[in-house]
């Protein structure tokens, strides 16, 4: 059909949005609550256009045939001024990085003439949220009810006491939220946020030199956060950025820079043992991994039942944490409270997982503080290093040693790539020839494969998305599988919710490249293979599931009872 | 008065020889329009029904402030509602009716039923159920597409239009919905003798005799007013919460329908008038009608959760006497820029008061301003 924008001809398709045929003809409309990932609901009233005579929004009012579109005349731009100015006007303060300061600036306000109103709220919860910065946009509503499927927050009271949160106001601590931390990304407005993991270790953390001489301070990066920390600086999504995070982080003041890659070939290798010895037995099939610390939160609340199927491993920060805690304290002669071990995550469910008290090998915490992707981004523009300049570095030895299957851990498929690749050998005892399993790669949140190892045919699932977990699980199709992936955020860990904003399907996808492309690039492939898990396990752990394993890096889940009510 | 005639079902037992469409072209052909205030053909609405399980919906969340002729009707002869839904039922094929009570009519919630059981023999014939659900006392839950939301178990927010729930309604199916006095019109239709042009007007305010009133279409506002004795002389009349205001001074001899109020900026609505006497201050008018608003925005959109505080915190300055004139223009782009961009029509009519005040009397918020 043909429709006019602006009183240009233009061409657009039935069931297209006014917004979606104007970007495609690139003609500009400013958004503020749209998400090209989320279902428009025209909440903020910022992309109004005006079509005979009255204003619509364009994110949600559909073209029609000889429909007359005009985006910048004087009523439009000061309706949608006014629109922002009333949004802006209960807001703290903004930063120039969100996207509210950027539309601010396009819109041209300059002055609010209303005064601010609401209070704080603060919690105990991993997610914190500033009532003095949200603008009621819903799209954490939206993550958390269409993507997510958790359901833990909506809006509650109306009209100006409207405020996005739990149901009867639970504190996020005891409400079934699993910490996914994706109704923080989506935020436009670092309104829903991650809660400083520990207000005083962070600040060792960014004053390192003041406590060097009785600290000592290591820090361990995730496998997905090479791949976005660069878009916190300006760099196209999904450039790999190993060698100048590692550089940063020494410029920070790091002693050593290790890799949770090295914890993630542990981790396979455990898995990959425990996978093997259950398929001998035919026990607790499927097998499923247990990387994911929302996920099991997620099955610890909603489905007990599926306890007994999780793999016991700890999460490769966990792993990594312990074992850092352990050998690595004694190796270099440092009290295990005296080494402060950091860790940088693209995950906000993280700092609940550091900070459960199963998780203290030696006494004290094995991993002291959690960053989120966000945060390093921060210290690192703190400190004013100037991070597209930096030289790139490499790792520590030994524990920034890794293969490239743990370097896959990151991206949905994965940890199901790696672990095969080791239980091939396990199983087999030959060498694997093709390493890549590229059935298994891919996008779509649910997704199948059936690999032939020696005359089995091991049934493996991948799931992304805590939406699709639940679907998974409540059709009953988890019962066929050999070996099934969860992860809670889109995407696995590369869409987690400490990652850089903005994070849409494409980002997602380029930075889910990335990932391959280091796994393609490195030496090693198979995490059996990594050398220096070899000398651990020769000088420290033993053998895979070995006593020494079994108490370092196992863990036991238990029901969650609903503590509020 | 027409309405409340004892109908003992004669229409029903009537439209049960006639076929589904005479039914229609017979609604249709009387002028029966929607008495919400819409003034939709009720007719056209029966017709535009699409396929699916259909469903229809009895809105009796008679929410606007003023309104209570919905009530009297419920009240004093709730079985012509009922034989008014199962005509309705009948011609467009409905198995399953809902009436979505006003919260604060539970006390009629028994009486409704009671006469729903009583008429079973004649609801059989037709296969048809009717479901009472009650409001939570959303003031947003009168607006039809939040009424779904509502009966749905969800939070009441108004949907977006198009689709409209002649097509898409509850549960996804088509689903009409009428006001309890077009309903209870329904019925007198087929039984002759009715009068297309009384409508039912509920007048309160500073009267003597306030109460629901049967007046014809046309009659001038002087009229309307005396028959609710005023006990001052009136100096503006309120058509409800959102249908906005006139000075009654200027506008005596206006007759009053729909178009006629319209064209001077104010609204009509569901024929609710509140009369104000001379002693009562426009500027506190509106902060009450703003404050109602407050109370009942929903908080979805922009406009009308932020901008409606912001007019409350303006008409409060200028009431205390610490208003500017810049102030008093802020207020009026702001009504005016909330009728436009607001997401549904409560938004859209949240400021239709205050437009009318600020037109017709602003000298008085002048005085206030420093």
């Amino acid at each position: 059909m043909q429709i006019k924008i602006n009183g240009k001809g233009v061409k657009a398709k039935e069931g297209e949005t006014i917004l979606e045929v104007a970007r495609r003809n690139k003609i500009y409309i400013p958004t503020l609550c749209y998400h090209p990932d989320l279902k428009p609901e025209g909440r903020c009233r910022v992309c109004l256009v005006e079509v005979n005579k009255k204003l619509v929004t364009s994110c949600n009012t559909k073209v029609e045939d000889k429909m007359e579109i005009f985006t910048n005349t004087k009523r439009v731009l000061e309706a949608r001024r006014l629109n922002l100015e009333l949004l802006l006007s209960n807001v703290s303060y903004i930063r120039k990085d969100f996207e509210v300061a950027k539309l601010a600036k396009e819109l041209g306000i300059r002055k609010i003439r209303f005064k601010k109103y609401v209070d704080i709220s603060k919690g105990r919860a991993p997610i914190e949220k500033d009532n003095h910065k949200c603008i009621l946009c819903g799209r954490c509503v939206q993550v958390c009810q269409n993507i997510q499927k958790i359901n833990n927050i909506d809006f509650v009271n109306r009209g100006i006491f409207t405020e996005a949160n739990t149901p009867f106001n639970i504190p996020l601590k005891y409400s079934p939220c699993t910490f996914c931390g994706q109704c923080a990304l989506y935020c436009p407005e670092n309104a829903l946020r991650e809660r400083a993991f520990n207000e005083k270790l962070v600040k060792y953390v960014e004053n390192m030199d003041l406590v060097r001489d009785s600290k000592f301070f290591i820090v361990q990066t995730a496998p997905s956060i090479r791949a976005s920390l660069g878009e916190i600086f300006g760099m196209e999504p999904g450039t790999l950025v190993t060698g100048k995070m590692v550089s940063a982080l020494r410029k920070i003041g790091f002693d050593k820079v290790f890799d949770t890659d090295f914890g993630a070939d542990l981790t396979i290798i455990e898995e990959a043992n425990e996978f093997v010895e259950r398929i001998k037995k035919n026990k607790n099939l499927p097998l499923i991994t247990s990387c994911c610390p929302s996920w099991i939160k997620f099955a610890e609340d909603t489905y007990p039942f599926l306890l007994k199927n999780i793999s016991t491993c700890k999460s490769p920060q966990q792993m990594f944490g312990a074992i850092a805690k352990t050998y690595y304290a004694k190796k270099i002669g440092v009290k295990p409270e005296n080494l402060i071990v950091v860790s940088v995550m693209p995950c906000i469910s993280k700092k609940f997982e550091a900070e459960k008290l199963e998780m203290r090998s030696a006494g004290c915490p094995d991993v002291d503080v959690v960053l989120t992707t966000r945060e390093l981004g921060r210290i690192i523009e703190k400190k004013k290093i100037k991070f597209a300049k930096l030289k790139d570095d490499e790792f520590d030895l030994p524990l920034g040693l890794s293969s490239g299957g743990g370097a896959i851990f990151g991206a949905t498929g994965g940890v199901t790539e790696s672990a095969l690749r080791v239980a091939y050998e396990l199983l087999t005892g030959e060498k694997l020839k093709k390493v890549d399993f590229k059935q298994i790669r891919g996008f779509e949140g649910i997704r199948d494969a059936t690999i032939k190892i020696k005359n089995r045919n091991i049934r493996v699932a991948i799931v992304h998305g805590l939406g699709n977990i639940r679907e998974m699980i409540e059709s009953g199709k988890w019962k066929k599988y050999h070996f099934i992936e969860m992860m809670a955020c889109p995407g696995g860990c590369i869409g987690g919710g400490g990652q850089p904003r903005p994070t849409t399907k494409e980002i997602r996808k380029k930075r889910m490249e990335a990932l391959y492309r280091q796994d393609k690039n490195k030496e090693i492939r198979v995490a059996s293979h990594n050398p220096a898990i070899k000398k651990i396990y020769k000088e420290f752990l033993g053998k895979p599931l070995g006593e020494k394993s079994k108490k370092l890096l196992h863990t036991k889940y238990k029901k969650r009872k609903p503590k509020y009510f | 008065m027409q309405i409340l005639r004892k109908s003992e079902w004669e229409g029903f037992k009537k439209i049960l020889r006639m076929s589904r469409k005479e039914v229609i072209k017979k609604v249709k052909e009387s002028g029966l329009k929607g008495k919400s205030g819409s003034n939709f053909p009720t007719g056209l609405k029966w017709e535009l029904m699409g396929k699916g399980t259909r469903y229809l919906i009895c809105n009796a969340d008679e929410g606007e402030p003023g309104t209570f002729k919905d009530r009297f009707i419920m009240e004093k002869n709730p079985s012509l509602l009922i034989e008014g839904i199962a005509i309705a039922s009948y011609a467009m094929d409905v198995h399953k009716a809902f009436i979505y009570l006003r919260g604060e009519y539970s006390y009629i919630k028994p009486k409704l039923e009671r006469v729903i059981k009583q008429s079973e023999k004649y609801l059989k014939k037709i296969n048809l159920k009717i479901n009472i659900n009650l409001g939570a006392g959303s003031y947003l839950c009168g607006e039809e597409t939040a009424i779904l939301e509502s009966i749905e178990g969800k939070r009441p927010v108004a949907r977006q239009k198009p689709p409209y729930p002649s097509d898409v309604g509850l549960y996804g199916e088509p689903t009409c919905i009428n006001n309890v006095e077009t309903l209870a019109n329904v019925p007198l239709i087929f039984l002759g003798e009715w009068n297309n042009k009384l409508e039912l007007y509920s007048l309160s305010g500073d009267l003597e005799n306030p109460g629901v009133y049967e007046i014809e279409i046309g009659t001038n506002l002087k009229q309307i007013v005396s028959l609710g004795k005023p006990r001052t002389k009136p100096k503006v009349i309120y058509f409800g919460a959102s249908g906005g205001c006139l000075p009654y001074k200027k506008f005596e001899n206006l007759s009053v329908n729909c178009k006629t109020i319209s064209e001077q900026g104010a609204m009509l609505g569901p024929r609710s008038l509140i009369v104000c006497g001379k002693d009562r201050s426009i500027v506190e008018l509106s902060k009450i009608i703003t404050e109602f608003f407050l109370h009942e925005s929903c908080g979805y959109c922009t406009p009308c959760r932020e901008g409606n505080f912001r007019i409350w915190e303006l008409l409060k300055k200028i009431e205390e006497g610490n208003g500017k004139k810049s102030d008093l223009k802020l207020m009026e782009k702001l009504a005016y820029h909330i009728g436009d961009t607001s997401y549904c029509a409560l938004g859209s009519s949240s400021t239709t008061h205050l437009k009318c005040a600020i037109k017709y009397f602003k000298e008085e918020f002048l005085r206030l301003c420093r």
